[in-house]
């Protein structure tokens, strides 16, 4: 396998292969992008003169332009070069009696610049042109059949089925002098051309190479696969072929940024972080308590990657959520809007920030991503207003009801309004260290166990939580039973089942009630094991992490379950009572029978059977 | 990761977690279980359909044959604790141990879940069959008041 890419940004190429029947490989190609120069040869003639033929023309066409080509034109080059080629080959079946009648095929290119090639040929070797998924033949095979075809002698159908389809009216090397076909080619961007030898398009059909040279894969994917094509597909010649692709045209904005963009991006998320910190974001209330790198890692190296992501698929989403967690948890405890609107600002400067010195290095690439950042921060600012308009719903339905409530009894609407802000008031979020997944003032519970562990297995909690919608309560809910039970040293059952009774909660027994405690279990175990890659600590400690966690989850697990056989059971004991019942009744019924039985017989011993039927009474029932 | 073969590592525990020995030719409780978390590994990835049907037929198979949904539950509990202990023992490479980890923890939900399943459809069919006693509860009790009242004529006919 050959490939390159020159300097004009063509990309180029080419493969051989003997095939599955032949013992040698009688085709010859050259790759030479320097000069621009690709050919395909397919030899011919017995005691292996076939492989000589086409390597002696391949050496003299090679020298021939290295020697010539600043003295011609190309077309008239490539010409010359043939012709040169083929009394080389001639002169030389000449001098050795074997070798008499051995030849080549040819179909060679000279690509000029990204926009001209001169294509020429002689014998069945071809060259194929793809341009918008289409794929042409530019060359006519050089076979008697053929020519009688031009000449309007045969039928394409008669063509098709005549004994000499395959045997060639021209090659090079049966006569000193070659004719050669000449055919200039416009290249457009992302055109592809294809050169090979009759060793692929007789195993292959036109519509499989079709659908290869249009894959859109790199030239020396598709080289590869079109030798393969041709190996499945019998292999019964040797099979050469050369991809040669136009450049493309130059790539759209959205393209840029979805690539350089993102990448030149994501290589300054430290500068990004630096500015963070530089502004301030460690000392945001809403990051209180944290550890300072703590903070950055959660709130400035999740958007930073956040918006990476954006950029790279061209889409909102996870800034959106990056936003809604941290707004909405934010929000559930009441924090106030400034620290927010801070926060939105230093990580603004921040990316802007990182922009500007993208810009500086490359102003049209730093041009777009100001634009597709812009739009990003746009997204988390829209995402953060709803959360807003709902907290302001919210409150306005209160309002409503305090209101209803004053006109109901003024003074039970006192009464209601003080506990009420009470509640309010008197465990303000503000005033607590941070927002409901970052809890740093969590009292080590379990002297027992190592301290460093159980910071690990917090902080994987809390990256997990931020990871969770915040409409997931179940999967919330199980985060912080899991973290309870992974730090409690006893090791004991009871915090699982505490846990556990608390997440059952009251659901009916069946199908719909018990199946989404399972999925919210998978769910959390799922981020749970996500978020332990995330912490900043050693493989070993990671493990750990992971094992207490995995221990937790089981043993929850296991306590549901505990739980949901527990809610059954009444099902299984009711029915062995009825059942008990039921037999008793049986019972009763067969002791009846007996009963009635013996009355029978007696009754029978006293009846009367001089009186008519209707006076003797009846036993039916 | 190391190039340790996770999935043979894994199998060579077997006879310790399990406990063979002691169980002679019989299969040892919790062995599906085992077998799960091995196919777990070999399969890899969260989507694994097949563990699902494996697991369910697994223990279908072992309620079918008379052992409780505790029992199996309890037999999987012992099966993840073993091999916890004992991957912590045998592998040295932390990563290692933590994909033998979370594929153990995966099986521990499902196997929990086929439980759930299959203790919910006994309900359910313990409900259906209540509902089918009581039926014949109501039949009985016609064909006991028959009984009684014609016991009562009887009685009163034959009295001398």
């Amino acid at each position: 396998m050959t490939q390159t890419v020159s300097q004009q940004g063509i990309r180029v190429a080419g493969d051989t292969n003997v095939g599955k029947v032949r013992s040698t490989n009688e085709d010859s190609m050259i790759v030479d992008p320097v000069r621009g120069l690709y050919v395909v040869l397919d030899g011919m003639g017995g005691a292996n003169a076939g492989d000589v033929a086409s390597q002696t023309a391949r050496d003299a066409i090679r020298e021939f332009v290295m020697q010539r080509r600043t003295a011609m034109e190309p077309r008239a080059l490539l010409e010359a070069a043939i012709q040169h080629a083929s009394a080389t080959v001639w002169n030389a079946a000449q001098q050795v009696r074997e070798r008499h009648g051995m030849g080549t095929t040819v179909v060679g290119c000279i690509v000029v610049d990204p926009k001209r090639a001169v294509v020429a040929h002689v014998g069945d070797s071809r060259a194929y042109l793809l341009r918008n998924g289409r794929v042409q033949m530019l060359t006519r095979d050089h076979t008697i059949v053929e020519e009688l075809v031009d000449k309007g002698l045969l039928s394409a159908e008669e063509a098709e089925r005549h004994p000499y389809k395959n045997v060639l009216s021209r090659n090079l090397g049966a006569k000193p002098e070659a004719r050669v076909d000449l055919v200039d080619v416009e290249l457009r961007p992302g055109d592809r051309l294809m050169l090979c030898s009759d060793g692929l398009y007789g195993y292959a059909s036109a519509e499989a190479i079709q659908y290869l040279l249009g894959s859109g894969d790199a030239p020396e994917h598709v080289a590869r696969d079109l030798i393969d094509l041709a190996l499945r597909g019998g292999g019964g010649d040797n099979v050469t072929a050369i991809v040669i692709e136009a450049p493309q045209p130059p790539a759209s904005s959205t393209e840029v940024v979805r690539t350089t963009g993102a990448m030149a991006w994501w290589q300054r998320r430290s500068r990004f972080l630096q500015v963070a910190k530089d502004r301030g974001l460690t000392k945001n209330p809403i990051v209180r308590g944290l550890d300072p790198e703590e903070a950055l890692e959660l709130i400035a190296s999740s958007l930073c990657q956040a918006i990476f992501h954006d950029l790279e698929k061209s889409t909102g989403v996870n800034v959106w959520t990056f936003a809604q967690n941290i707004a909405g948890g934010w929000f559930e405890r009441s924090g106030d809007w400034a620290p927010l609107r801070a926060l939105m600002d230093i990580l603004a400067t921040s990316a802007r920030a990182v922009v500007d010195e993208i810009g500086v290095a490359d102003t049209n690439l730093g041009f777009l991503l100001s634009i597709a950042v812009s739009r990003a921060l746009v997204v988390a600012e829209l995402a953060i207003g709803g959360l807003l308009a709902d907290r302001l719903n919210r409150v306005d339905a209160e309002l409503i009801k305090v209101h209803a409530a004053m006109q109901e009894t003024i003074e039970g609407a006192i009464d209601t309004a003080q506990e009420t802000a009470l509640e309010d008031t008197g465990d303000r979020f503000i005033d607590r260290p941070t927002v409901p997944f970052m809890r740093p003032d969590r009292p080590v519970t379990n002297p027992g166990v190592n301290a460093e562990l159980i910071s690990a297995i917090e902080k994987t909690i809390t990256i997990a939580r931020g990871r969770t919608s915040q409409r997931a309560e179940l999967v919330r809910q199980i985060l912080g039973a899991l973290e309870t039970i992974a730090i409690d040293a006893t090791g004991n059952f009871a915090s699982a089942v505490l846990a556990a009774r608390d997440i059952y909660g009251v659901r009916p027994v069946d199908d719909t009630g018990v199946m989404p405690l399972y999925d919210a279990l998978d769910q959390a175990r799922i981020i749970t094991a996500a978020s332990v890659h995330q912490i900043s600590a050693s493989d070993a400690l990671r493990a750990k992490v992971l094992r207490s966690l995995s221990g937790a989850h089981q043993r929850l697990v296991g306590a549901t379950t505990g739980l949901v056989l527990e809610a059954v059971a009444p099902y299984s004991e009711r029915l062995r009572e009825v059942q008990a019942k039921t037999a008793e009744m049986r019972d009763q019924v067969a002791k009846f029978e007996r009963k009635r039985a013996d009355l029978e017989r007696k009754y029978a011993t006293t009846i009367d059977h001089s009186q008519p039927w209707e006076k003797r009474g009846t036993t039916e029932w | 990761m190391s190039d340790v073969d996770l999935v043979e590592a894994v199998r060579v525990l077997r006879d310790e977690v399990l406990d063979t020995v002691e169980h002679g030719d019989r299969d040892p409780p919790g062995a599906e279980v085992f077998d799960a978390i091995v196919s777990a590994l070999q399969i890899g990835g969260e989507s694994i359909p097949a563990l699902d049907l494996t697991l369910h037929d697994a223990v279908a198979r072992r309620l079918a044959w008379g052992d409780s949904e505790e029992s199996v539950l309890a037999d999987a509990e012992a099966v993840f604790d073993r091999l916890m202990t004992a991957v912590e023992r045998s592998l040295a490479d932390p990563p290692d141990r933590m994909v033998i980890f979370e594929a153990a923890t995966q099986v521990a939900v499902t196997v929990a879940r086929v439980v759930s399943l299959a203790a919910v459809a006994r309900a359910t069919r313990d409900r259906a069959a209540r509902l089918r006693e009581e039926m014949a509860q109501k039949q009985l009790e016609v064909v006991l008041e028959k009984q009684r009242s014609s016991i009562v004529r009887m009685e009163l006919e034959t009295e001398p």
